[in-house]
């Protein structure tokens, strides 16, 4: 248990840490949201000075930061030059459309994954294991934009796909039904391509994970006893190299906002990515830094859990924490 | 034994495709800037054996071109003259390896152009940008690569040797960077630094800012390595036979750590040229007009482009043999080491 | 005769600090005393954990005891500075148990024998190479061998070849941490040999730490035992063995495979 909280106390610390240096670094960028503001002859110096000051953006850096971390413990992350709205709400709706198309993808490459891998590694060396390893190095060395756009340029010849974007002009008119099947029209593509993207890694993480606790001497002393093969995989193998795939799992859940970032510009997607690369280009400083802390919860409360998974599964974690 | 073999067979064939790189001059008929603004968007170039008039002829040739009557963007080719492709001519001037002045071309044709991949907007040849885009967006992940080992290097070293404060300051540090998402602190510290800046410092910013976001990891392995070889017996009886700290590090311990570093080498540099590849395509890296994978690949953010001029899809397929390349010795190297492990941080690249 | 090497009280604490506080400490050696006289063997023999290593490296300047004096040929080298322990570094020479790890595998043979003299800086270039042959010979290595690599050379020839650079410098004490343990039986009986050899003709002297009772008592003209970081029996090497006092030694001696058909228990029938 204890084990436990100090993971959770780490991982605050880290997360506190990631949004000093964040806020550190967008604040002392050169250049403000009201530079061009402030080159626009039409609009008086004085009015921008009283943007900035309505802003609070000429106050010293460390107030700046605390007022920005307890308007952060009340739910509040600021406010967007850009959109001119708050950032926290405008921050949970990308953030929505973005776990629409990761969650899915995420749960469809492991699905296919698993037993691809498990299947490839029970024939280790063997031709079949070889193909999939070639296929899978195919897929892996084809850059994910050149994926994206190869969607892109499949889908604009043969038709079949809207081409980008989340949602058909008029949208809002469409039956229920036919409001889903708009969105999953739409979502085909990008999920395609996050799916293409990384199934072959995942595919390769699993079959090394079995691979390698089916050659275990273990193993091969249950075998000699005569326990049959189909029992051997599921109650002897699996659970031993559940380790690291626990810790792939922890990893794809902590990528679920950051890893779709270039798929999602790509196909226009009104997902976190886009909003994060236009704020950047317009300095839009709470928008990046509330997208880029969101992203670090996501990532660092993947390492937790599967810290956690671990933890629970792994009885030599737990002997050894409570050895200490 | 067959792993170095492995190994040597994908440096070699590595070696090749950079080396028609480095030599892009030599190898792309025509020069990458020149812009031809009569044949905007061709398609590429049809090679045919056989003419009009059905004979066969031994060397491949080409038409020339002429917009149809009628229309903007629709070409045909005039049927009249055959005009054969050749080798070793004598072309525009380049600089070979960048100074010593050269004309000859591996291959074109008199009287007409071959374009291989086709043009883009302006009528430049597109395979010729994508043989010198290449040289930009290679030599970002080499070097990109080259200063995150660099810097790994020199805090995995500090960390693991003097251990203590030190060791515990770093490894935090690392964790932090480990943390944020890898591509968006990229695009945040690209951004934050000035955006319109002309090609040379916009290569020079991005391999800094590339190379500086990336070392935790091999800093976290080099340390790693530090740590066990300080242990090792044969650095006992060398602080025994009265070494210095430098000493030790210098000829003992750093040279345990290249295995890992060219490991990670082959593992950085295609990550390395994506994330270049990745800026210069949303504009943020290198711009026009210097050439660079990434922005080659940029005119397909346009709907018309998409739709009409397929062909400016075709470097995407064939850079990916160098990233074939760069996974086959990554995987040689790996099954050197730790038989099929690969590493966390290959995954996905850009995550 | 002034005696080469005198430790008195030595004592080393290990404190085991843990973010919690609460730190665990460990009496590695436990007032350690004892004399060696020039040309003579003093075994130290005792079980895993009994703290031998760690007697080797304070003597031999890898760590500071905590509290203690060690006196070399008269004097204090625990009080020295750094220059004057580079002095004494190189007249007590340590050798390792595993002969694999204690050279470095890229290093060719070489580079591994003129490593001390180029750190002491005694030598001219042309003089090492010569240096280097006659060390080898000196153990009963053929110089053919300098341009191989440690990986190349048999168990025997690597612990010959780590006694050929500890004697580069020509010390007086060399200290054997478990040198003979890793070696084939065969070859152990070899090395021993040698080393006899380079003490009567050199006039070295040793300092033999093992868990071996038999190979000490092969090598040593006194012998101490140790248990927990204390010496718990010390005296010539023939008085020990025929009249063991401490239950430390007896378990030791006990341990002695012993090959005689009258100790072999008769099967049952």
């Amino acid at each position: 248990m204890r084990y436990l909280l100090r993971r959770l106390g780490h991982a605050l610390l880290l997360l506190v840490g990631v949004s000093v240096l964040t806020f550190l670094f967008t604040a002392l960028a050169p250049g403000t949201y009201f530079d061009e503001m402030r080159m626009n002859p039409q609009i008086a110096p004085e009015t921008v000075a009283a943007l900035r000051a309505q802003y609070g953006l000429d106050k010293p850096l460390p107030l700046r930061y605390l007022s920005w971390l307890s308007s952060l413990l009340h739910g509040e992350m600021g406010f967007s030059f850009a959109y001119n709205s708050s950032v926290a709400p405008l921050l949970l709706v990308r953030a929505r459309n973005t776990l629409l198309l990761t969650i899915t993808s995420t749960l469809l490459a492991w699905m296919v994954a698993l037993p691809l891998g498990i299947w490839s590694a029970e024939r280790a060396g063997r031709l079949p294991d070889r193909l999939l390893s070639w296929g899978t190095a195919l897929l892996l060395v084809i850059p994910d934009l050149a994926l994206a756009l190869g969607l892109l340029v499949f889908s604009v010849r043969s038709g079949w796909f809207p081409t980008g974007g989340m949602a058909s002009v008029g949208f809002e008119a469409l039956s229920p039904f036919n409001k889903l099947r708009d969105l999953a029209l739409h979502m085909i593509l990008p999920v395609m391509a996050l799916v293409l993207s990384t199934l072959p890694l995942l595919v390769r993480h699993v079959r090394a994970a079995v691979a390698d606790v089916l050659n275990a001497p273990f193993l091969l002393a249950a075998l000699g006893h005569g326990i049959p093969k189909r029992t051997l995989l599921y109650r002897y193998a699996l659970p031993a190299a559940a380790n690291p795939l626990i810790s792939l799992f922890g990893f794809s859940i902590g990528v679920l906002l950051s890893g779709s970032l270039l798929i999602e510009v790509v196909m226009s997607w009104p997902g976190l990515g886009p909003l994060l690369l236009e704020a950047i280009l317009s300095r839009d400083l709470y928008v990046v830094i509330g997208g880029i802390l969101f992203s670090t919860f996501f990532l660092v409360g993947g390492n937790l859990l599967a810290d956690l998974l671990l933890y629970l599964a792994d009885p030599r974690i737990r002997t050894e924490s409570s050895a200490r | 034994m067959s792993t170095r073999r492995t190994f040597a067979k994908w440096l070699v064939a590595l070696g090749v495709l950079h080396g028609i790189v480095v030599c892009a001059g030599f190898f792309a008929p025509y020069d990458p800037v020149e812009q031809d603004r009569k044949s905007p968007y061709l398609p590429p170039t049809r090679l045919h054996l056989v003419d009009a008039n059905g004979h066969i002829h031994v060397r491949p040739f080409a038409y020339s071109v002429r917009l149809r009557e009628g229309s903007f963007d629709q070409y045909e080719e005039d049927t009249t003259e055959p005009h054969p492709v050749k080798f070793f001519l004598n072309g525009a001037r380049y600089g070979l390896l960048g100074f010593l002045p050269c004309r000859m071309h591996f291959f074109g044709a008199e009287d007409t152009r071959i374009y291989l991949l086709g043009t883009d907007a302006y009528g430049r040849d597109q395979f010729s940008r994508f043989l010198f885009g290449g040289q930009v967006s290679l030599l970002a992940g080499l070097l990109g690569a080259g200063l995150t080992l660099l810097l790994g290097l020199c805090f995995g070293a500090v960390a693991g040797y003097y251990g203590g404060w030190r060791d515990s300051v770093l490894m935090r540090f690392a964790e932090l960077f480990l943390a944020l998402p890898w591509l968006y602190l990229l695009f945040a510290l690209r951004a934050f630094l000035p955006l319109v800046v002309g090609p040379l410092e916009a290569f020079f910013l991005i391999i800094a800012v590339i190379g500086a976001v990336g070392w935790a990891r091999p800093g976290r392995l080099v340390r790693g390595v530090v740590l066990s070889a300080k242990e090792r017996d044969f650095v006992r009886a060398a602080r025994g036979f009265g070494a210095s700290n430098g000493y030790l590090l210098r000829r003992h311990i750093l040279p345990e750590t290249s295995s890992v570093l060219l490991t990670q080498a082959a593992i950085l540099i295609p990550q390395y040229v994506l994330a270049e590849m990745t800026l210069s395509f949303l504009g943020l890296g290198v711009p026009e007009p210097a050439s660079s994978w990434g922005n080659l690949l940029s005119s397909l953010q346009q709907y018309s482009v998409l739709v009409s001029y397929w062909w400016m899809y075709l470097p995407a397929l064939i850079m990916v043999p160098f990233f074939l390349g760069y996974l086959g010795l990554a995987s040689s190297l790996q099954e050197r080491g730790e038989a099929y492990k690969i590493e966390m941080s290959s995954l996905g690249g850009l995550t | 005769m002034q005696p080469l090497l005198k430790v008195e009280n030595l004592l080393k604490r290990y404190a085991k600090g843990s973010l919690t506080g609460a730190g665990e400490e460990l009496l590695a050696l436990d007032s350690v005393s004892f004399t060696i006289f020039p040309g003579t063997t003093l075994a130290v023999v005792g079980e895993s954990g009994s703290g031998k290593s760690t007697l080797a490296s304070c003597l031999a300047c890898l760590e500071s005891p905590t509290t203690g004096n060690i006196w070399f040929e008269g004097k204090d080298i625990v009080k020295l500075g750094e220059r004057a322990r580079r002095e004494v570094r190189q007249q007590i020479q340590l050798m390792f148990q595993d002969p694999a790890s204690s050279l470095n595998p890229r290093w060719s043979v070489f580079e591994i024998l003129v490593e001390p003299l180029i750190l002491q800086r005694k030598f001219k270039h042309e003089e090492m190479k010569q240096r280097a042959n006659s060390l080898l010979e000196r153990v009963g290595l053929s110089p053919d061998i300098v341009e191989q690599l440690p990986t190349e050379l048999s168990g025997g020839q690597r612990q010959r070849l780590a006694i050929a650079r500890a004697l580069a410098l020509e010390p007086k004490l060399l200290i054997l941490d478990e040198a003979l343990s890793a070696l084939d039986c065969s070859i152990q009986a070899q090395i021993a040999n040698l080393l006899m050899e380079l003490q009567s003709s050199l006039g070295m002297t040793y300092l033999f730490i093992t868990h071996d009772l038999a190979m000490a008592a092969y090598l040593a003209d006194e012998i101490a035992v140790m248990n927990r970081g204390r010496i718990v029996e010390q005296g010539p090497a023939e008085k020990i063995l025929k009249q063991p006092q401490h239950e430390t030694t007896l378990r030791l001696l006990a341990a002695v495979p012993r090959i005689t058909r009258a100790t072999r228990p008769a099967v049952e029938q």
